[in-house]
């Protein structure tokens, strides 16, 4: 708003007044969906309350749930599985996504085969990928072993052997993940002006030339947009190896989100379980406004 | 002017308001009418109790009683699966199920959790008379506190189910040890020369039915969870599943994904034929008979669990039990059914239908029952012998940590002795 004042006219104050009528139910559903879970998570994180001992009631306990956080191994496990299956997924996906955006954006006469193909991954429910790609890797029906079998090797565990099941688990979250930052990556792909490859070639730049030169310096935008959404979403994973392993065996493909999962829906434990989601939360905002910062800094070079 | 403009606006926003006000009454006036003229009911089940047998008793209910309508929602195949979605529906006091079919060891959880609507009011003076006529076990596991939290619907235990014609085959007997068993499987195994035939399995998943694969050795040497109050944990008793279960997959009896087994796998497997042995629930003589794609038909046995020696066999116990949900509108009609679905023309149909053992003693020895399900003459004595899995109202956790602890030694992630120290440090605050 410029700090110039002038009086309202009366019209001008009642277009105001509706404009702000016509924000609030936009505004008060937010409010209701958005901000008052979150105040009211931060408050339950504060307190104890185990549903299936209602009698203990909701007691304020200050940072006792945060206490018991940073002793509790399992919730440590968990972390250190999410920041694993961060580091693989999150450059594996960006890295699949760009060939798989470079080859879309290949001059083919018939496009629509291989953007369909880009969609499709990223239309299925993860839950649905979990599932077949549990099938794939199930030990006795799945292709993988018919596979291994086929070769003349004994069939592996690739679900119950906790570096498989970790393998097998990234496969898929790459799989279903590299086809949204492909998306993304097309789009900034179909930005970059084709006279700047035309002048290239009459420069007489090779192929790998133009794409360091040219394709990757003018992507970088498209690029950490990618970044941070694949981030955030993996922090977050959840569906994935829920569907695949549960977890397991043991607890060796447990992230942070299954582990507040089970925390407050199996096990009703919503006072601590609300401390790790605010924990989760807090790690969250910080990669994301490390990530925001960085391209602050370094707007590109192009 | 404006102001004008802006009366006019709220007088058209009030007709509106007025006009959409009325019809919404009218339409919860409607349905309100409707909904006198009949009660419906909804009533949850897992996918593993047979909901297409609840249907059919539901509708002989429906029958008799014209006025009720009764929906069968079904959830969950596993017992754990189930209890997650229901967390859900009854922690936010949901009224959409009236009531809800719970695995034995929840009642205890549903009570102190004030999910369970009590049923003693609704049984009435009558109250001692009809929990005395069921098996001990499942009346007291559905009194809590001096309160009926729920009605037995069908018994259960473990069982162990075995490839008649191959014993046969090669002379054998059914195992009444662990050891027997595995030379058995052995032997058989050996000369079938078959890669897909595997000689037992039991659930090793981290899963409910995993708990018992973890408690049943420690039974049949004597021993339980708890002793004297106190996690029972310390002694060799604790260390005895561990070392059955490694000795059985050491000498390949058992499958290398015995940690991917849950369940209901374990009677595809059997129905499949790729399975000698299996330790698994009454629901499988059923299956194993009926259904179209069993290559097993007429080949099955069943006997109890064997035991370390022949005279200690033990087992776990199971079954399902109806319980009216707390925040049911319809609580009378409800329990009226709930009493229907645990009487005893319901268990001999369940028997019939579903090989799901009878929750009364004297249902075992009706005579289409016996047709039906040759076994249950031996079964009773097993089922009145099986015990309970610890009662606690954080029974999940306790779950829990048992399941992800026997599953990490199956897939060879843990030791036993550092499931143990995971089991005792994180059982000891719960089970005080």
């Amino acid at each position: 708003m410029s700090t110039i004042r002038h009086r309202l006219t009366p019209l001008e104050k009642a277009d105001r007044r509706l404009g702000f009528a016509m924000l609030a139910p936009a505004f008060l559903l937010l409010s209701a969906v958005v901000l008052y879970p979150i105040i009211d998570l931060i408050r339950t994180s504060f307190t104890f309350l185990h549903l299936a001992q209602p009698w203990m009631g909701n007691p304020f306990v200050g940072f006792e749930n945060y206490a018991r956080a940073l002793g509790d191994g399992r919730f440590h496990e968990a972390v250190w599985h999410t920041v694993l299956y961060i580091v693989v997924t999150v450059p594996g996906a960006v890295v699949l996504g760009l060939g798989l955006a470079l080859l879309a954006n290949k001059p083919f006469t018939i496009k629509w085969p291989v953007r369909l193909g880009l969609l499709l991954p990223w239309a299925l429910p993860l839950v649905f990928s979990g599932m077949i790609f549990r099938w794939f890797f199930e030990y006795n029906q799945g292709i993988a072993n018919a596979i291994v079998r086929g070769l003349g090797f004994q069939p592996l565990n690739w679900l119950s052997d906790p570096n498989l099941a970790f393998f097998t688990i990234c496969l898929a979250i790459i799989w279903k993940s590299s086809s949204f930052v492909a998306l993304v990556l097309l789009a900034g792909l179909q930005t970059i002006p084709r006279s700047y490859y035309e002048a290239a070639e009459v420069d007489g730049a090779s192929d790998w030339q133009q794409f360091r030169e040219i394709t990757l310096p003018m992507l970088r935008p498209a690029i950490f947009v990618a970044l941070i959404f694949r981030t955030i979403t993996a922090i977050q994973t959840f569906d994935i190896p829920y569907a695949m392993t549960n977890g397991g065996p043991g607890n060796s493909t447990e992230t942070l989100a299954m582990y507040i999962h089970k925390t407050t829906v199996d096990f009703l434990d919503i006072g601590y379980g609300s401390a790790l989601a605010v924990l989760m939360f807090i790690v969250s905002a910080v990669i994301t406004t490390g990530y925001l910062k960085y391209t602050r800094r370094d707007p590109g070079r192009h | 002017m404006i102001i004008k403009r802006e009366e006019q606006m709220k007088t058209g926003l009030d007709r509106r308001r007025v006009a959409s006000f009325g019809l919404a009454a009218a339409l919860m006036l409607g349905s309100a009418a409707l909904a006198q003229a009949q009660t419906t009911l909804r009533i949850f089940t897992g996918g593993q109790q047979r909901p297409d047998v609840m249907r059919q008793i539901v509708d002989v209910y429906q029958k008799n009683n014209p006025a009720v309508k009764v929906e069968v929602e079904v959830g969950g195949a596993t017992s754990e699966q189930q209890q997650q979605y229901l967390n859900t529906v009854l922690a936010s006091k949901d009224s959409a199920l009236d009531l809800v079919l719970i695995d034995v060891i929840r009642p205890a959880q549903w009570a102190a959790a004030q999910w369970a609507e009590p049923l003693d009011s609704y049984l009435g003076a009558e109250k001692d008379a009809i929990m005395a006529r069921y098996l001990p076990a499942y009346r007291a596991a559905n009194i809590v506190g001096g309160k009926v939290i729920a009605l037995p619907y069908f018994a259960d235990a473990q069982f162990l189910y075995y490839r008649k014609d191959l014993l046969e085959k090669y002379g054998l007997q059914p195992p009444k040890t662990w050891d027997e068993l595995k030379a058995a499987s052995q032997k058989i195994m050996a000369g079938e020369n078959n890669p897909n035939l595997r000689g037992f399995e039991t659930a090793g998943a981290p899963i409910e039915g995993t708990v018992c694969t973890y408690l049943v050795p420690m039974w049949g040497v004597g021993e339980d969870l708890m002793k004297d109050g106190k996690l029972n944990l310390a002694g060799d008793a604790a260390k005895k599943p561990f070392a059955l279960w490694a000795d059985l997959k050491a000498a390949n009896v058992t499958p290398p994904n015995l940690a991917e087994i849950a369940t209901d796998r374990i009677r595809q497997n059997f129905q499949a034929g790729n399975l000698i042995f299996g330790m698994t629930w009454g629901y499988v003589w059923n299956r194993a008979q009926n259904d179209a794609d069993s290559t097993v038909k007429g080949k099955v046995g069943v006997v109890p669990l064997p035991g370390f020696t022949a005279d200690k066999p033990a087992t776990c116990i199971g079954g399902w039990q109806v319980a009216v949900s707390a925040f049911s509108k319809n609580k009378a009609e409800a329990a009226k059914l709930a009493r229907f679905l645990s009487s005893p023309e319901v268990s001999k149909m369940q028997a019939i239908l579903a090989s799901h053992l009878p929750v009364f003693p004297d249902v075992y020895t009706d005579k289409e029952v016996l047709a039906a399900n040759p076994w249950f003459a031996q079964a009773l004595p097993v089922v009145l012998a099986s015990k309970s899995r610890p009662v606690s109202p954080r029974y999940t956790e306790v779950s829990e940590i048992i399941r992800t602890n026997m599953n990490a030694f199956l897939a060879g992630t843990r030791t036993a002795d550092a499931a143990l120290a995971d089991m005792s440090s994180r059982l000891g605050p719960i089970l005080r």
